[in-house]
């Protein structure tokens, strides 16, 4: 079981958590204008990395706070948790 | 005479307590500190079941979770349970045990024909033929192989035993108490780390139970004693014996399972069967020992034939002979260890020895205490059916690949050594990628991947001194980085026998032209011929063997068999081991219970179950209920000998004539409050909300961003910046999730906050055209006229003691309210509606009305929100605003979304007016049409509409904008229904919505 | 190739085995083919041998870095069924399940195709009416499905939780009859053996590196073993896809998770068919030598792993005992983890890509081991035709444009709750 440090309330196992999905996935501004590809990527394309992948996570049974982790892919070895604001 | 292999004293076992036992249907006798295996043992039987494949007689191989035989069907009280290891079971009263495997018995198996046959059975066999006929596979062939296949039978009664979880953090955690384990127990825990130390057996001691060694001025077994004890009195550390630590998980999550309950005579009514341990450590000491290999000759696997160490450990521990004329065949010293100890029981033995010499001390001594050995010499066939009887030996050549002469010696047993296989498992679990030791001929761990140690005999250190060097060293080191105390733990002098290097050889040639088989796989029946024939068949990779012979693949896991496997593998393709590699070790390193694992989800606790606060009132009034995901909720309430559609019908016509009340606590409620409040609904939902006048509610509808419609509800504005959101119930916690995701990661720049108010809340639907005038006799005070209150309209009020919310909304198609109080309030609003609706006729209804209410109206539910549909197929395109941006709303110009012939909601009526047309059905233009039919779309949900008094149903179909006054079929080919329909609107009852706004 | 059948058996059996020939070839690679296909899996080998069967290459090579089989081939519950909804997936896994059906003496290698029926449990009205529609539909196509009532659910599994103390009733379910388990690793093996003999060169521990591309078209691929010039390569990597798709500047619509799939100690037959729990994520069967073949959800993050975390297999476990309170006295022997390429939709790829010649066969999801016939033969009638067979035009990677998706669970996106 993954041991996840919520930049919140520290270090906690997965089962408090809910996973996310690749965090460099940026929503396209509102009442812009957005190419098909564009959408299409945005929805449905995942870069999906065998190796380091800044994801998202919510810590849904405790502070409900969504935030970022980089975690790699292939030995799950997570490299640093942060909050959505911050960056790796 | 009972117990004749018993030795009178002597042994870790209570011979003042004996313990009967019965094995086959017959009367045995042990004492208490026995294993079934012991037991057995000191009765002198060996033969406790039949082999997988060849239903060759098997017997106890070794005394610990390695053993590859000793499966029984164990029976106590009313329980049952296949495939239990003798060599694992503490005996207690009250067991009795069944060969497996054989019919009619273990002493005659039918199945024993297999082994004549055996030439016809090699590795694969079963790939190669039971082709022709076709059939004959599945028909015949297959079936009769699943009952011969099998091993014990499992109960069909559920477990009666309860089993728990605990959760633990540790500093270090320390896996085996052997002489590594002990004393890094110990020195970590005086450098005060907090430390658990687990051991998988009912004794602490591992290899100090048995092997004449002495450390500080203690033998060995006082040394485990003492400091057990210490351990046991220092607060920061948590001793378990009876623990089996089976996987190593990511981020250093160890699983334990420790056996609390068979063991005991009279367990406390409470007492779990067993408990499963999640401790996370911050660093593992793997000190897990090894395991003794087999030696490969011909018909090695016959009962009496042991391991070397075993047969020191049921003499040592339990006071048993498993031989009293055994021949000891090694290929290095530390057998001599058991032919010593054997000797000074009075056994003489003879030990043949691969080696040529050895100079080592424990053959000095054995040679000088007049035991018989024989050098350069191997076992080439054995005979004994039942029991070994002979052994037939020889010198080997010079070239080790035949005898230069053979003679039989009688023996009752055999006690084999083939070195040592170092415990990796969990080391590899963790990720530890290990490496081959030529010298060892062994795979010992290499970098840790995770925070793990391995120390003694696990990472090849095969003294003791060194083990406790390690044990000492490493305790003090891995404590130190975590508790700086720098309390470091001297390391007690030791003494031991002298042991020299093993030798290579190891597989036995056969004797000239015979074939007999020599095994490698003692549960599944693979042999040297069957590794040769996969070699030969071109399955190279280790993988390949594992899989194409079933090597390693029985419930020992290959514990005693995979680096034999492996080094046979190696030498048939004339690589190096390292380049063979290793098949790869995967959790749990024995097996499991099921129970275990799972804890006490079960039964009813399975998952949480919710109910509402007027869950009782139900209950008192015949409610029938539902599951709604977790949730309970009444379905109908049951009068007399009502069907379920006669209660709907009559529920739902109440509602349509008088006014009836439904529970609506399991809505999702969402409290949502900000500046940015009515922005952040505006991009959420599909239509405008910007604008949304405080004290009013509105219908939204919320799409994915694929354009799939999520969920739909009301909102109410509750104030300037306050709402409150309903969510259908299924979509509940989804929908927060949605909300949260928005709000923190896409748009953290709203000034928004949003929290779950489901449980905060009761909520019962007041529905029909005299609802109005409860509602008024509930709150006599406000105005709830038309005007007074309109449709959409909200009002907080106050009730009873209380405030209530209520909302003048309508699923229902009719006039209704909706009203939420706190929900320690909710029985007794329910009581107060039904108490005052008692003249109006009130009566409560349950989903099923409500689902037919729903329909008539042509409102959409779950059964349309399936996570395929968009607004259009629903008719909810007019909820798109064309004039703002929302989630989702990007996807709909896909090609797909805005083709002509989009499916569409639709209403259905049989021509009939008769039969109902069951959900799941598909309309069709030609219901006698080949395959495949071409679908117009399925039917969604279906009722019999109060209004009309004829069934009515919902479908999706394509291009249903287009098919009203359409004549089509209905077919339900699972349920042989062919129904001649009409397409009409789906709002089949008061298309205009005048009844809600009357 | 030397013919299996028992008269080879009995035959080798008097010589002890001394004289069968190798399964298939260990050759080195030669410097350029008709048409390479990377992964020696099922649908790798499949596709192989269907080439060079139907389509008329004989020059083929397939490409495995590690050791043939070892993928998901080898790793999965062994399901065989076709009991979907949308009628692309029906109709093309209904292929399958004719294929399956003929696929021992096809490859003369008994993949030991077992029709012993899948039934799949509801928990409530709601749910059967869900399996109702799912099976008109096999119906309507011409595929035999039948709907249950308790009764009929309780004759074929008496020992599932029909008390009061069940959290959630059995109501019925959906039995598709011809459903059932195949012999993986045989399919593999069979699919070589028989590729073999037509001439596919099988290369084992051989990684493909990189892909060479000239104005749009393949040439060739780099690999471990050196450089192989084709004009046709096909991937079928699942577990691997977006890495090898990324050295041709592709990205997919497609998520890697990890799926952990366990087994019981062997016991004597219990469960004949296979059963799924329709109150969670579970899949049970049992296996000829009398393990109990358990599944359920992904671990829930991306993961290369081939190992998952005990806290998934504990879920799926407390719903095999919600369903079968009597596995609870049980033992887990081996847990082991495979990697799904979960596609945006949950339904595969079988497409051209954006380069000449490079073709894409992906996004298996957990349903790919059913599929390997159908898979290996209108990949290779795509690959060889350059145009796909019939039955998977609806597969086409741009159904993530146009909106014509294949959504059995109407999930979406969430690839790891799917």
């Amino acid at each position: 079981m993954l041991e996840i440090k919520c930049p919140y309330c520290g270090n906690r196992s997965q089962n408090e958590f809910a996973y996310g999905g690749d965090a460099t996935v940026k929503r396209p501004e509102l009442n812009s204008e957005i190419s098909d590809q564009d959408w299409d990527h945005f929805v449905y394309y995942r870069k999906n990395p065998r190796g380091n992948h800044l994801e998202l996570w919510h810590h849904i049974s405790g502070c409900r706070q969504w935030f970022k982790v980089l975690r790699n892919t292939a030995t799950h070895d997570i490299i640093q948790t942060m909050e959505m604001k911050e960056n790796p | 005479m009972s117990q004749e292999f018993r030795i009178s004293s002597g042994g870790l076992i209570d011979r003042s307590k004996e313990i009967s036992f019965i094995f086959n249907g017959k009367k045995y006798t042990g004492y208490k500190g026995d294993t079934l295996a012991s037991a057995l043992l000191a009765n002198g039987v060996h033969l406790i079941g039949r082999s997988f494949k060849y239903h060759r007689p098997r017997g106890i191989i070794a005394a610990g979770v390695e053993d590859a035989n000793g499966k029984v069907q164990l029976y106590k009280d009313s329980i049952t349970e296949p495939n239990v290891n003798v060599t694992e079971v503490e005996l207690v009263e009250g067991l009795r045990i069944e060969s497996q495997n054989c019919w009619p018995s273990v002493n005659f198996d039918v199945g024993g024909i297999n082994n004549f046959l055996n030439r016809f059975f090699p590795a694969g066999f079963y790939y190669k033929t039971f082709m022709w006929p076709k059939s004959f596979w599945y028909n015949v062939y297959e079936p009769f192989i699943r009952k011969a296949a099998g091993m014990g039978k499992a109960s069909l009664d559920p477990d009666p035993d309860r089993y728990e979880h605990q959760y633990e953090h540790c500093d270090v955690l320390v896996v085996g108490s052997g002489p590594s384990g002990i004393s890094s127990a110990l020195s970590a825990a005086k450098n005060g780390a907090r430390v658990i130390l687990a051991e998988d057996k009912a004794r602490f001691g591992g290899s100090l139970l048995t092997d004449n060694v002495t450390i500080g001025n203690k033998k060995g077994d006082e040394w485990v004693e003492d400091s057990i004890s210490e351990l046991k009195s220092m607060p920061n550390v948590i001793v378990k014996k009876r623990s089996q630590v089976f996987g190593y998980y990511d981020h250093n999550m160890l699983v334990m399972f420790e056996r609390c309950k068979d063991h005991l005579k009279n367990p406390e009514p409470y007492t779990p069967r067993q408990r499963l341990w999640y401790i996370r450590a911050k660093h593992v000491l793997i000190s897990t020992g090894s395991i003794e290999r087999p030696l490969i000759f011909a018909n090695n696997d016959r009962p009496g034939i042991m391991l070397a160490t075993s047969a020191r450990e049921y003499l040592k521990v339990y006071g048993v002979l498993p031989g009293k004329n055994p021949i000891i065949f090694t290929n290095n010293d530390t057998a001599y260890e058991t032919a010593i100890e054997f000797k000074a029981n009075g056994i003489e033995s003879i030990v043949l020895d691969t080696r040529k010499s050895s100079n080592a001390g424990v053959v000095q001594e054995a040679k000088a205490l007049g035991i018989d050995i024989k050098f350069n010499h191997g076992i080439a066939n054995t005979s004994g059916y039942k029991k070994v009887k002979s052994a037939t030996v020889g010198e080997l050549n010079e070239s080790k690949n035949g005898y230069k002469n053979l003679t039989t010696i009688p023996c009752d047993s055999i006690f084999v050594s083939g070195n040592w296989t170092p415990t990796v498992h969990l080391a590899s679990q963790s990720g530890n990628k290990l490496k081959y030791e030529s010298e060892t001929d062994t795979f010992l761990p290499n970098q840790s991947r995770q925070q793990e140690t391995v120390i003694g005999s696990a990472n090849g250190s095969f003294t003791l001194k060194e083990s406790l060097t390690d044990g000492f060293s490493k305790g003090y080191q891995i404590s130190d980085e975590i508790t700086k105390n720098g309390i470091e733990t001297s390391i007690p002098i030791s003494d031991e026998k002298d042991f020299g290097s093993h030798d290579k050889f190891w597989c036995m040639p056969l004797p000239n032209k015979k074939h007999y088989k020599r095994f490698v796989d003692f549960q599944n029946d693979v042999a040297v011929s069957d590794i040769q024939l996969a070699v030969r068949e071109g399955f190279r990779s280790i993988e390949h063997v594992k899989r194409y012979t079933t090597l390693g693949m029985a419930t020992d896991q290959g514990k005693t068999s995979n680096l034999n496997g492996l080094q046979l593998v190696s030498d048939l393709e004339k690589k190096i081991v390292p380049e063979v590699g290793h098949t790869t070790f995967r959790p749990p390193y024995t097996s499991v219970t099921i129970g275990t694992i799972i804890g006490r989800e079960v039964g009813k606790n399975y998952r949480a179950t919710r109910k509402s606060p007027m869950h009782e009132w139900h209950e008192k009034h015949n409610a029938v209920f539902v599951d709604a995901g977790l949730w309970l909720r009444p379905r109908f309430y049951k009068r007399g000998n009502e069907t379920l559609q006669e209660a709907a019908k009559r529920e739902a016509l109440n509602v349509r004539q008088n006014v009836g009340i439904c529970d609506v606590t399991s809505l999702g409620k969402i409290d949502i409050k900000g500046t940015d409040s009515a922005e952040f609904l505006n991009r959420v939902y599909t239509n405008a909300f910007l604008k949304l006048p405080v004290g009013k509610a509105r219908y939204g509808v919320m799409l994915r961003e694929d354009g799939m419609v999520f969920d739909d509800g009301t909102t109410t504005r509750l104030a300037e910046n306050h709402f409150h959101m309903t969510t259908t119930t299924a979509q509940a916690a989804n929908v927060l999730s949605h909300l949260e995701y928005y709000l923190q990661v896409v748009w953290p720049e709203l000034d928004v906050n949003v929290v779950s108010t489901t449980e905060q809340w009761a909520g019962a639907a007041i529905a029909g055209p005299k609802s109005r005038e409860l509602l008024q006799r509930l709150f006599p005070e406000e105005d709830m006229s038309n005007e007074g209150f309109p449709f959409m309209g909200f009002k907080e009020l106050e009730f009873k003691n209380t405030i209530a919310r209520v909302f003048r909304i309508s699923f229902s198609g009719e006039l209704a309210y909706e009203m939420n109080v706190m929900s320690d309030y909710g029985e007794e609003m329910w009581n107060e509606i039904i108490s005052q609706g008692k003249d109006l006729g009130i009566q409560p209804y349950g989903t099923e009305a409500l689902s037919t209410l729903r329909i008539e109206m042509g409102h959409v539910a779950g059964s349309e929100i399936d996570g395929r549909t968009i607004a259009y197929d629903l008719s909810l395109e007019g909820m798109l605003s064309q004039k703002k941006d929302f989630i989702g709303k990007r996807s709909l110009s896909r090609k797909a979304f805005t083709e002509d012939n989009r499916e569409k909601i639709v209403g259905v009526v049989p021509i009939d007016k008769k039969t109902s047309i069951p959900e799941g059905s598909y309309l069709v233009e030609n219901a006698k049409a080949g395959f495949p039919n071409p679908k117009l779309g399925h039917v969604s949900a279906s009722c019999w509409s109060v209004e009309y008094d004829n069934p009515f149903s919902l479908a999706i179909i394509k291009d249903g904008k287009n098919k009203k006054g359409e004549k089509l079929f209905a077919v339900s080919p699972l349920k042989n229904k062919i129904i001649p329909v009409e397409i009409v609107s789906q709002h089949y009852v008061d298309p205009e919505g005048k009844r809600v706004r009357s | 190739m030397k013919k299996y059948s028992v008269f080879s058996l009995v035959k080798n059996a008097l010589n002890h085995h001394k004289d069968w020939e190798v399964a298939w070839r260990d050759p080195e690679p030669k410097k350029e083919y008709e048409a390479v296909i990377i992964g020696g899996g099922g649908h790798g080998l499949a596709t192989a041998y269907y080439l060079a069967k139907y389509y008329d290459l004989k020059n083929i090579a397939i490409l495995e870095k590690g050791w043939i089989g070892g993928g998901n081939v080898g790793r999965n519950t062994t399901i065989l069924r076709s009991n979907y909804m949308h009628d692309a997936n029906n109709l093309f896994y209904e292929q399958g399940m004719q294929m399956w059906r003929d696929l021992s003496q096809e490859l003369n290698y008994n993949v030991m195709y077992s029709p012993r029926g899948i039934l799949n449990l509801a928990h409530s009205d709601a749910q059967l009416n869900a399996y109702a529609r799912r099976g008109n539909s096999m119906r309507l196509n011409g595929i035999d499905a039948a709907l249950l009532g308790r009764e009929e659910v309780r004759k074929m599994i008496p020992f599932a939780d029909f008390t009061e103390n069940a959290r959630f009733p059995i109501f019925g379910g959906l039995l598709q009859p011809i459903g059932g388990t195949a012999r993986h690793d045989a399919v593999a093996w069979g699919y070589a053996r028989a590729a073999d003999d037509m001439g596919v060169d099988i290369i084992q521990h051989c990684e493909v590196s990189g892909f060479d591309v000239d104005n749009g078209k393949v040439t060739g691929v780099q690999t471990s073993k050196g450089n192989i010039k084709t004009n046709k390569v096909g991937l079928c990597v699942a577990g691997s896809t977006s890495i090898l798709a990324e050295k041709l500047n592709m990205t997919l619509p497609i998520e890697a998770h990890v799926l952990q799939a366990c087994v019981s100690e062997p016991v004597k037959p219990l469960l004949d068919g296979v059963v799924t729990f329709g109150a969670g994520h579970f899949y049970c069967s049992q296996s000829d030598k009398g393990e109990m073949v358990m599944g359920g959800d992904l671990d829930g993050y991306n993961s290369y792993a081939q190992r998952g975390n005990l806290p998934t297999i504990q879920h799926v476990l407390t719903e095999g005992v919600a369903l079968f309170p009597n596995l609870s006295r049980l033992k887990i022997l081996r847990t082991w983890g495979g990697i799904m390429d979960m596609s945006m939709d949950g339904s595969p790829i079988i497409d051209k890509t954006h380069i000449d010649g490079v073709y894409l066969n992906c996004g298996w999801c957990y349903g790919g081991f059913k599929a390997t016939p159908v898979s290996g033969l209108t990949f290779a009638h795509t690959i060889a035709r350059n145009e796909p067979h019939e039955l998977n035009v609806p597969f086409k990677l741009d159904r993530f444009h146009t909106g014509h998706l294949i959504d059995e669970k109407g999930l979406g996106t969430k690839t790891w709750i799917s």
